[in-house]
């Protein structure tokens, strides 16, 4: 769903929203990394930082350097010279993240908020309900049976937007309304088409299917994970969720507690856009109930 | 080295180390920019003490710190006025003053205003953390808010400091009446409202709610209606008329969470599924860091080309030639 020519916004006089779509799918979130690339490549003079996010991406710029209508024109000069390249390979780190299911700390955290809005379902029995799934142990089967694109980071350090690389394990779910005033630390939440992992006590909207041992974000950057960064994931790695028992997430969260742990990252293979592609359509193509999915 | 340091006798109501333009280059992996909420107050009390206007120093918020100077030097406070004490006796806001090793800086609850600046001569020297001094206190970047017996690291001061003030005339002016006149733009997502709406925003007083901080300054007004495209759009947005798919914040905008406008200020979150109909111009961001709870604040449309007069004219009153001779 990509617009025709990226559409342009002014956010204040030091900001400008563009947005290539509407609707939140790969392709469009590949043409917004794309578009990211070939802006931080091309070095434009007053451009201070750069957003990219599912559908669009926010650029901030020094107005007393360059001007909106500038930098707007060289904005959609670059979108012209990748237009429709929807193809290619690119390094893509894949991160094992081990997950307790239906986690004692998120469950006592979901029954804090229906103490005060007792009309609120259980996240996990909503998010199997709204997804056609008759057992929580369907659902947990069917949420790590996918690896997740790490499509944008923002709202809070370390905090990612994972989109289901097949499109069979697509889980959606509302957001809270209102939302949560505190979540639980390492957190899987589900919200619209979305996961996220919780990389603090913050609070949130996403229904909450789990929790993970391992930190995502450090800001005493005590893992050799964080040595580079406070956080973990960058846009384009991907993750994948292991079912873990509780045995072992305390051990797990115990050799986290006494900088032990290493986290699970392989960092070795491309992504090619082509091939994915293909085998979504070669998915898309397979009898109903076939596969991962419901 | 000990000498070279401030230590916290009281830490006040989170006092943190700024710095500006802040922690530039980090928001897409979702770090704020951060620095100080009243840039213009921030950079005067720089000038006093001869630091470059933008070097690291203590922002305070409605009740200030008590300070020990374990050396000789010069610091200023600028911003809003928290009845300071040297030593239990009545110091002035906006100049450089003299400080001798031991002495006690006390600051109390501020008279006007919300946020108070302290500059020390040669600036906080606490490590930067990726580019930046700039304190994001939530989530524990680059050091946490003051804590008692905390101690604050200094650089050099400059060979020779004369003392300057700042005149009356143009220092920021923290309103008495509680109202104040807030520049903003339309857009991101002024088309995502209805025109009633967006009148009706520019015509409307809102309330500072109490429940505002560093991180969003949060509104109470009349309810807000909503054009075709957020009633009728692909349900990927989400389901209520003022959510979007998932889209970058700007700095100072003004955020409509369901029915309530929230004013994205410098640790707000890099990015959301709310609309952004209006965006505050940057030369008035430093008011939003003056208005307290229970303030009125009032909006008048500009352009880009008005708001880059504004900046023009914050950034000359901010100069060092802006400071006399007391």
């Amino acid at each position: 769903m990509l617009h025709d020519d990226p559409r342009l916004y002014p956010g204040g006089d030091r900001a400008i929203e563009v947005e290539l779509g509407d609707g939140m799918d790969f392709t469009l979130n590949f043409m917004v990394h794309s578009l990211a690339a070939a802006i931080r490549k091309s070095e434009i003079r007053g451009l201070e930082d750069l957003i990219p996010e599912l559908a669009s991406l926010q650029l901030n710029y020094d107005p007393d350097m360059i001007s909106y209508e500038d930098l707007g024109c060289e904005v959609l000069r670059l979108y012209d010279g990748i237009r429709g390249a929807i193809t290619g390979e690119l390094p893509s780190r894949l991160i094992t993240v081990p997950v307790l299911y239906f986690d004692p700390e998120t469950t006592n955290c979901i029954l804090d908020y229906r103490n005060k809005y007792p009309d609120k379902v259980s996240d996990p029995d909503l998010v199997a309900n709204l997804n056609g799934i008759a057992e929580r142990t369907d659902l947990a089967r069917i949420h790590a049976g996918t690896e997740y694109w790490v499509a944008a980071l923002g709202f809070w350090p370390g905090l990612c937007s994972l989109m289901p690389l097949d499109p069979r394990a697509r889980l959606v779910a509302p957001k809270y309304n209102p939302p949560r005033t505190w979540t639980p630390k390492g957190s899987i939440g589900i919200g619209g088409a979305l996961t996220c992992i919780y990389p603090d006590k913050t609070p949130g909207g996403y229904q909450l299917i789990g929790q993970t041992p391992v930190p995502t974000y450090d800001a005493a950057q005590r893992l050799p994970a964080f040595r580079d960064s406070l956080a973990l994931f960058r846009a384009g790695d991907r993750v994948r969720f292991r079912p873990i028992g509780p045995l072992e997430y305390t051990e797990i969260k115990t050799r986290v507690d006494e900088g032990q742990y290493v986290h699970d990252i392989v960092d070795y293979q491309l992504f090619s856009v082509d091939r994915y592609l293909r085998w979504t359509k070669s998915i898309a193509d397979l009898p109903a109930n076939a596969g991962v999915g419901k | 080295m000990t000498q070279h340091v401030v230590t916290v006798l009281k830490p006040g109501l989170e006092t943190t180390v700024q710095e500006l333009p802040g922690r530039v280059g980090f928001l897409e992996q979702g770090f704020p920019l951060s620095g100080p909420l009243d840039p213009w107050s921030f950079r005067l009390a720089n000038l006093l003490v001869g630091n470059h206007r933008d070097t690291a120093a203590l922002e305070c918020q409605l009740l200030g710190p008590t300070l020990r100077f374990e050396r000789d030097g010069f610091l200023a406070l600028t911003g809003a006025d928290m009845r300071a004490k040297l030593n239990g006796s009545d110091v002035p806001q906006w100049q450089t003053l003299p400080v001798n090793a031991g002495q006690v800086l006390e600051l109390g609850a501020a008279r006007t205003g919300m946020r108070g600046y302290i500059a020390v001569a040669g600036g906080i020297t606490t490590p930067p953390v990726m580019g930046s001094r700039a304190v994001f206190h939530m989530a524990r970047v680059g050091g946490v808010a003051l804590l008692e017996g905390d101690t604050l690291p200094l650089g050099t001061a400059g060979p020779d400091l004369a003392l300057k003030a700042v005149p009356e005339a143009i220092r920021p002016v923290f309103t008495a009446d509680k109202f104040w006149l807030v520049d903003a733009l339309l857009g991101p997502n002024d088309d995502w409202l209805s025109a009633e709406a967006v009148a009706m925003f520019f015509a409307s007083d809102w309330k500072v709610q109490a429940k505002s901080n560093r991180t969003g300054i949060r509104l109470s007004g009349p309810d807000f209606s909503f054009a075709h495209r957020a009633l009728h759009k692909n349900p990927d947005h989400g389901q209520d008329p003022s959510n979007i798919i998932d889209h970058g914040y700007p700095l100072g905008a003004i955020n409509l969470a369901g029915q309530t406008p929230i004013i994205l200020v410098n640790d707000a979150p890099s990015t959301g599924g709310f609309i952004n109909p209006f965006t505050v111009a940057s030369a008035e961001l430093w008011k939003l860091g003056q208005a307290r709870p229970g303030d009125t604040l009032r909006f008048r449309a500009i352009n880009r080309a008005g708001a880059a007069t504004l900046r023009l004219t914050l950034d000359r009153a901010t100069q060092a030639d802006v400071l006399t001779t007391p």
